[in-house]
């Protein structure tokens, strides 16, 4: 098949995101340019490291334009292949194509395939498109326009109303209107001020303001300056947690080119605007995330919160007007002015207006960064775009907003995702965290989790969060053990309450959420650990016992070669059986049981 | 400007707190972690109240909230006293060897004691209010502060080590509520915070008074060396009220 395409001039993409990193994209791509410049081949291309394509888990991914064909799961070995047939002679190589499972076709463009099809790209509109490392690449996209046009022709209150109209709320979880934050902090009258971004994204499993500060640092310092020019803020930093290494190692080039092109420092672009950007790179503290918290820790303090009677953007570092926001927010900002509020704001809900970028994970067949107008469905998200369960399993449950969200069961899944519907299930937004779960979870098991990452990652500053995380934590080790009673589960309940009233910050106030949500949409499973001695889902190892159902079990095998104990036993073709003294309830068996044979007491 | 704490009209200055111009009133919101010489802390959270502002309630920490607006107080709601039942419970269950959170439960739980499943990790007498740091804090030694965080927060010296910051003058002690710091002394000798201090005796009645780290500190501090200071605070007191004696003869 022979293309029309002209040879010369192309671009090859080669994702180089922390997922595909790890798959050896950089090896990929080193492979590529090595190749291209040996002297046989005839061709004149360029290559291109980018961002997170979001398809983590089909990476590493090529991407050659403008032939627009994307190559899934690419390894050093298919590398002399795409030189030799795509690169120099136009040749799609099907073998490297997506197969899509339900029409079994191969697909040639990344556009048709079903993962991107439904989403919106806004704040991940660069990413896996441009050089991050580039800022000519940024420019060409339309970079740095938005404070070019601001500079020139727009006042600080026009540009602090569009961002009002716009109707963005905080990206980071707490949905606060960005416009009315800026505002509020205009207002002050204290000098100088502060414009900090927030990228202490911990939350286990999520990795979209990592993407945006690797894929598009430009983007966030744009914004930045956007703000700076709207508030009149002198200085700005951006708090990355240091585990973040190639974020910081991204951003410190861009800032270093933004300075050196004129778009930070004295004098931006001939204005009287003068801004500069520091990177602190924080110690990995989960409750820096809080922004009273990352302030104490940018001031060189311990890292715990303050009660926020007057806030940030009235005293916040260094008790000077603070703007804080998160990386995602700011990456809204440059496309908010370029494209106006009123095209942002006809995207999303009621109340929550544009796109959320959720890292989908867990029990899901595409995991990855995805990117979709608020109000989109849970069942959009997780069946169209994340392609449904592996394994033909069962979904469960969803948990949103990381580790102090809650999770919602299946009734739900029609939900449409904004700031207040996911409140209102007894969950919340976050910062974009969503943890697919099938049904092999154990909820009070999911909750015991939760609360033990919450318990080591609280402050230790208030006593409701501090305390109540140990009691609780306690009491589920209980449930989990078989020692749980009753009067558990109001006890949860009773402090999980003071809790989320009596916390001195977010993190206390939401820590709860698990225990509530799981205790609130799964309290039979909560009440077969603690009446019946029993984990239904088969998790809890003491109060799991696995049997196989003599009339589904085929006597395939399989089981007997999984289980690490030799505790399966059986003729061929006939019924096994699980010796229960040997059995340790690791589930392998259950797990790869094609015939569901395996089932839990 | 006025206010209103439970029904009751009181005059406030614009930025004190409401912990502040309640007690100024007589009115007691119970505390665990406030001090008048140190200021809220917002920590121990016993001193939530309901603040109403035009149509909204909501729950704050009195000793954090600053006054600024025309707001009514209520200080004891079935609600708060909830909050503050279960905080008492969730401390006890973590320092059971205190007679101080002991009493307060028993208070708590209206006189009757109920059973409290104890925390295996309990940290015996401390409630973590950190008084003891601001105590620390004020003296400007800040010898001490709390540690790691989470549930394993607990007050210690740098590394758990003899702090060369600690002049050994057991304010921090002396301010616990709890009585959860350790002072292992003899006539010549203090063991506080893994540091062994030699003791002064007072130049008049012979008793030790303070840590000769106490004494160097307060000479740096304030100029006064020899005599003046090495006084115990009841013979200096006996020592001025000769003198002034002397001069009204």
């Amino acid at each position: 098949m022979q293309s029309t395409i002209d040879l010369d001039n192309r671009m090859i993409l080669v994702c180089c995101g922390t997922g595909c990193l790890a798959n050896g994209s950089m090896e990929v791509y080193e492979a590529l340019n090595q190749g291209l410049t040996s002297t046989n081949v005839q061709v004149q291309t360029y290559t291109k490291p980018t961002g997170c394509n979001g398809w983590c888990e089909k990476g590493p991914l090529v991407k050659i334009m403008p032939d627009d064909i994307t190559y899934i799961q690419v390894t050093i070995a298919d590398v002399p292949e795409i030189i030799e047939k795509t690169l120099q002679t136009g040749e799609v190589i099907n073998r490297l194509l997506y197969r899509d499972p339900k029409t079994k076709k191969r697909i040639k463009s990344h556009h048709e395939i079903e993962f991107y099809k439904k989403q919106h790209k806004i704040a991940l509109r660069n990413i896996g498109e441009i050089d991050p490392a580039s800022i000519q690449d940024y420019i060409d996209r339309d970079g740095y326009k938005a404070i070019t046009k601001v500079l020139a022709a727009v006042t600080p209150t026009q540009v602090i109303d569009e961002v009002i109209k716009s109707g963005l709320r905080g990206r980071g979880g707490g949905g606060f209107p960005t416009g009315l934050k800026w505002k509020a902090c205009a207002a002050t009258t204290a000098l100088p001020r502060y414009v900090i971004c927030n990228g202490d994204e911990g939350d286990p499993g999520a990795f979209m303001d990592r993407s945006i500060m690797e894929g598009d640092p430009h983007t966030v310092i744009e914004g930045m300056i956007i703000c700076a020019y709207a508030i009149g803020a002198s200085a700005g930093f951006i708090y990355v947690r240091d585990e973040y290494s190639l974020a910081v190692k991204n951003l410190g080039i861009a800032i270093d080119n933004a300075r050196s092109c004129g778009y930070l420092g004295k004098d931006i672009l001939g204005s009287t605007l003068s801004f500069d950007i520091d990177i602190v790179r924080g110690g990995g503290a989960f409750v820096c995330g809080e922004e009273t918290a990352l302030i104490a820790s940018i001031e060189g303090n311990v890292g715990e919160p303050r009660d926020k009677y007057v806030f940030p953007t009235e005293k916040g570092l260094w008790g000077q007007p603070t703007i804080i926001n998160n990386v995602e927010s700011w990456a809204n900002i440059p496309v908010i002015i370029n494209e106006g509020a009123q095209k942002f704001a006809a995207i999303g809900t009621e109340g929550s207006k544009g796109t959320k970028v959720f890292s989908l994970v867990g029990k899901v067949i595409n995991t990855g960064l995805v990117e979709v107008p608020m109000g989109t469905t849970l069942r959009e998200i997780i069946y169209d775009i994340g392609g449904g369960i592996p394994g033909g399993r069962k979904f469960k449950a969803v948990q949103t907003g990381g580790p102090s969200g809650g999770c919602i069961p299946d009734s739900m899944l029609d939900l449409q995702v904004d700031f207040d519907t996911l409140t209102e299930a007894g969950s919340m937004m976050g910062s974009g965290g969503l943890i697919v779960m099938d049904d092999r979870t154990c909820m009070v098991e999911i909750a015991r989790y939760y609360v033990n990452f919450l318990a080591e990652e609280s402050c230790g500053k208030c006593t409701p969060c501090r305390e109540g995380l140990k009691a609780m934590r306690e009491t589920l080790e209980g449930i989990c053990k078989g020692q749980g009673k009753l009067e558990d589960i109001d006890f949860l309940r009773d402090i999980g309450e003071t809790m989320q009233t009596a916390s001195l910050c977010a993190l206390g106030r939401t820590a709860p959420n698990p225990v509530l949500s799981t205790l609130h949409y799964f309290a039979d499973e909560y009440l077969a650990h603690i009446n019946e001695a029993r984990c239904p889902a088969g998790v809890c190892r003491d109060l799991t016992h696995f049997y196989i159902e003599a009339e589904l079990c085929t006597g395939c095998g399989l089981c007997v070669k999984q289980c690490p104990v030799d505790g399966i036993s059986g003729e061929k073709k006939e019924p096994h059986v699980i010796d229960q003294e040997k059995c340790i309830q690791c589930g392998e068996c259950i797990n790869h049981c094609k015939f569901n044979a395996v089932k839990v007491r | 400007m006025k206010i209103s704490i439970d029904h009751q009209k009181v005059d406030v200055n614009p930025g004190e707190t409401i912990l502040e111009a309640a007690r100024k009133n007589g009115i007691d919101i119970p505390t665990l972690c406030y001090h008048e010489a140190y200021g809220g802390q917002g920590m121990c959270r016993m001193c939530m109240v309901e603040v109403k502002t035009g149509q909204t309630t909501r729950m704050v920490a009195s000793c954090t909230y600053p006054i600024y607006q025309e707001i009514e107080v209520e200080t004891s709601t079935p609600a708060i006293e909830k909050i503050r039942k279960n905080i008492v419970t969730l401390l006890y269950r973590s320092s059971p060897s205190s007679e101080f959170m002991e009493k307060l439960y028993r208070e708590y739980q209206g006189g009757e004691m109920r059973d409290v499943q104890f925390s295996p990790e309990f940290s015996d007498r401390c409630i973590l209010c950190r008084l003891c740091v601001k105590a620390c804090e004020e003296i400007g030694t800040s010898a001490i502060s709390a540690i790691y965080r989470g549930t394993d927060k607990r007050i210690s010296t740098p590394f758990d080590e003899a702090s060369a910051a600690c002049i050994g003058c057991a304010a921090c002690a002396q301010v616990c509520p709890t009585s959860a710091i350790d002072i292992f002394q003899s006539d010549t000798e203090r063991i506080i915070w893994n540091k062994t201090f030699t003791r002064v005796k007072c130049g008049r009645c012979g008793e030790p008074f303070a840590t000769r780290e106490q004494l160097e500190y307060i000479a740096a501090r304030t100029g006064i060396e020899g005599y003046e200071a090495t006084l115990c605070e009841d013979c200096r007191k006996k020592k001025i009220a000769i003198q002034l004696s002397q001069f009204t003869d």
